[in-house]
């Protein structure tokens, strides 16, 4: 049973068409990295993943279980699926540790002890635990989306999504989180990515996505897609991003 | 509760609120205009004026802003009489609105010209526009344009607060509201209705203000 | 008639306990209601958020001294009872309090960024502990230099209650002047004992407004 399966994924925004019959199919294990100029969708496409927005037609299973618009079932969903966003959005007020424990504590009701052990495992996994008790103000910018990666690490989820996570990064701190990324994707988790990094795509992704234009034109592993581009447009999209 | 509604008796007496209605715009009118006149005037002598002159625009916002306006009132119209002004109670109403409300709109102006961007007064430097005139009506209009929303919202809590005249027994909606549910036991729906009708206005005045912004701010400049 | 002396200006002085307990009161209680309308002012409810709406647009849309008034007089002629002027005063500073913190909550609230919510949902919370966790400590962080403000605006307002009677500084004011026939004095004075009350809020506000950054207060009540 794929952990994320797309049948015929459609979504319009007022006129505006954002997914046309999208259908993907992700197993255990995977890494997929979805590619495409900005507004192809592919921000959208995982938002609908994780219910944070509701497609109009077609169905998406994430573990077997369909996505509703049913509270409950979002919040088991969100139990299942991690989600980093490009901006980090870290919580201002807390420490780095509280910002880790808040969701097993009372997002899963995991007791203040094991939650706390979870963060700190959490936090050990994206090499920041000499940062517990400081602010988020006080971290640089890859600093902050590494704790933001350990807040969905810590929720022990299925499924990590990561919405183009090294856009907002000054380059020389990307480094420090694409590291992070490869190491998660060498212990066999599940990830999907929307990302501009080709290299670490060509490196350690298992199937390559090109979005354009609300659907998905091209698809599969890394060697073959990037090596023979078969769509006109993503062969455009490959040149202009290796140009640079 | 035993007790019956008499709007009916209410709308009888609608012709003393209609009168009391058309007072209380006049004296907002009246007190608005007159603090506005009295702000632009301070506002500038809070800029330009001598050490002496910018300490004493001070005071007055800071007094008006941290004094009760029932209070200021009392001062105009039981505390003058020694120094031999004697007002009657509608002028103590009119010029103790206008005097109030200009404390507020001195400090709004002055807000408004400190966020005017320094770099439009650089520009108009830069140009070598002609100072004084030209040069006054960038800043103030963009001034005006900036702090217009908060004056207007000064307009209303302006014309809410002029309620407070009926203390000295000035001509406006409230003191009229009084002598009628005196007269007719009937506070209730005197002070009920009194209430919608101030509601009314106040929602007639941002109407209005709103679509003033709207004729001098965005119509108008479309040249 | 009497002079106005050092035992006037002790009367006067024991009046501003009333205004400061009013104030208090009103504070408290306006806290306390303003936060759920603030609550229902945000909520998913639509029957909910309006009724929030409405609240606050009547009690900021209608002068103070008529809400006082329907509060004593009309209650007491509607319910055929005779209320008491600080139960009155009380209730009407109360519901008046609740509408403006309420208001300064809800854009405390609003201009939390909707990211802020979205992580949190992400993390499985339920829309109580966003709130709660992560939503309401900083909101409450914005709202504090106008809550100042309004607290401010609150001690001028309870000035009204003279009008009804009720004996706090103003009417202490008018009481004496009655006696001592001096008012050159005694309304400046109780205009002092004002200043003195709300100008350090004042200067504090500001100076809260000043470290959070933020711009907004510039208009207040009379």
């Amino acid at each position: 049973m794929p952990v994320v399966a797309l049948r015929k994924v459609s979504k319009k925004f007022g006129k505006h068409v954002v997914l046309d019959n999208v259908d993907l199919e992700v197993a255990k294990g995977e890494v997929v990295a979805i590619v495409g100029r900005s507004g192809s969708g592919k921000s959208t496409l995982l938002r609908c993943i994780n219910g944070l927005e509701f497609i109009d037609s077609g169905e998406i299973a994430v573990n077997g279980r369909r996505v509703t618009r049913n509270l409950a079932d979002l919040r088991r969903l969100h139990r299942e699926v991690g989600i980093v966003f490009q901006s980090y959005n870290l919580f201002p007020h807390l420490t780095v540790e509280r910002n880790v424990e808040l969701g097993p504590t009372k997002g899963k009701g995991i007791p203040l002890g094991a939650a706390r052990k979870l963060a700190h495992d959490a936090l050990a996994a994206v090499h920041l635990t000499d940062k517990l008790n400081d602010y988020p103000a006080r971290l640089s910018g890859g600093q902050q989306q590494r704790v933001a990666i350990a807040r969905a690490l810590a929720m022990e989820p299925v499924l990590l999504l990561f919405d183009e996570i090294t856009s907002a990064l000054d380059p020389q701190l990307t480094g420090e989180v694409v590291r992070v990324l490869e190491e998660l994707a060498a212990q066999g988790r599940t990830m999907i990515l929307v990302t501009h990094e080709m290299g670490f795509a060509r490196r350690a992704a298992s199937q390559i996505v090109f979005m354009h234009n609300s659907r998905i034109w091209e698809h599969g592993p890394p060697q073959q897609v990037l090596e023979n581009p078969k769509n006109p447009e993503f062969q455009t999209f490959l040149s202009a991003i290796l140009r640079n | 509760m035993r007790y019956v509604f008499q709007f009916g008796i209410v709308a009888d007496r609608t012709d003393e609120l209609v009168h009391g209605a058309l007072s209380t715009l006049w004296l907002t009118a009246c007190g608005a205009l007159g603090g506005l006149a009295l702000a632009t005037l301070c506002v500038f002598l809070r800029t330009a004026g001598p050490r002496p002159v910018r300490w004493a625009v001070i005071s007055y916002v800071e007094v008006i802003r941290n004094t009760p306006f029932l209070v200021q009132l009392f001062v105009l119209y039981f505390s003058l009489p020694a120094l031999g002004i004697r007002l009657y109670a509608d002028q103590a109403a009119i010029l103790g609105l206008a005097i109030s409300f200009g404390g507020y709109a001195t400090e709004i102006l002055r807000s408004g010209i400190e966020a005017v961007p320094r770099g439009q007064i650089e520009a108009a430097r830069a140009l070598g526009l002609r100072p004084f005139k030209i040069f006054r009506r960038i800043i103030v209009f963009q001034a005006f344009k900036i702090v217009y929303p908060a004056l207007a919202s000064q307009i209303v809590i302006l014309l809410l607060g002029s309620s407070v005249v009926s203390a000295i027994s000035a001509t406006e909606l409230t003191a009229i509201t009084n002598s009628l549910q005196s007269q007719t036991f009937r506070a209730f729906e005197f002070y009920f209705v009194a209430a919608a009708i101030y509601l009314g206005l106040a929602f007639a005045t941002k109407v209005l203000l709103a679509s003033l912004y709207w004729l001098v701010f965005v119509r108008g400049r479309e040249a | 008639m009497r002079t106005f002396g050092p035992s006037e200006f002790a009367f006067l002085l024991a009046a501003v306990r009333w205004t400061l307990l009013l104030s208090l009161v009103a504070f408290c209680g306006g806290i306390a209601f303003g936060f759920l309308i603030a609550l229902a002012r945000v909520s998913r409810f639509f029957v909910l958020r309006g009724l929030a709406q409405a609240y606050i647009q009547v009690f900021q849309g209608t002068p103070v001294l008529i809400q006082l008034f329907i509060a004593y007089y009309g209650f007491a002629v509607l319910f055929d009872l005779r209320i008491e002027a600080w139960t009155a005063v009380s209730l009407a500073f109360t519901a008046y309090s609740a509408a403006f913190l309420g208001e300064i909550w809800r854009g405390a609230i609003q201009a939390i960024p909707r990211q802020q919510w979205e992580s949190a949902e992400c993390i499985s919370l339920s829309y109580f502990a966003q709130l709660r966790y992560v939503i309401l400590p900083q909101a409450f962080r914005i709202s504090i230099p106008p809550t100042v403000g309004f607290l401010v605006q609150l001690v001028k307002a309870t000035s009204v209650a003279a009008i009804i009677g009720f004996i706090e500084l103003t009417r202490a004011g008018q009481l004496m002047t009655n006696v001592t026939f001096q008012p050159m004095i005694i309304y400046p004075i109780v205009a002092a004992l004002y200043f003195v009350i709300c100008w350090p809020l004042s200067q504090f506000s500001r100076l809260l407004e000043r470290r959070f950054d933020a711009s907004r207060g510039i208009t207040q009540g009379l």
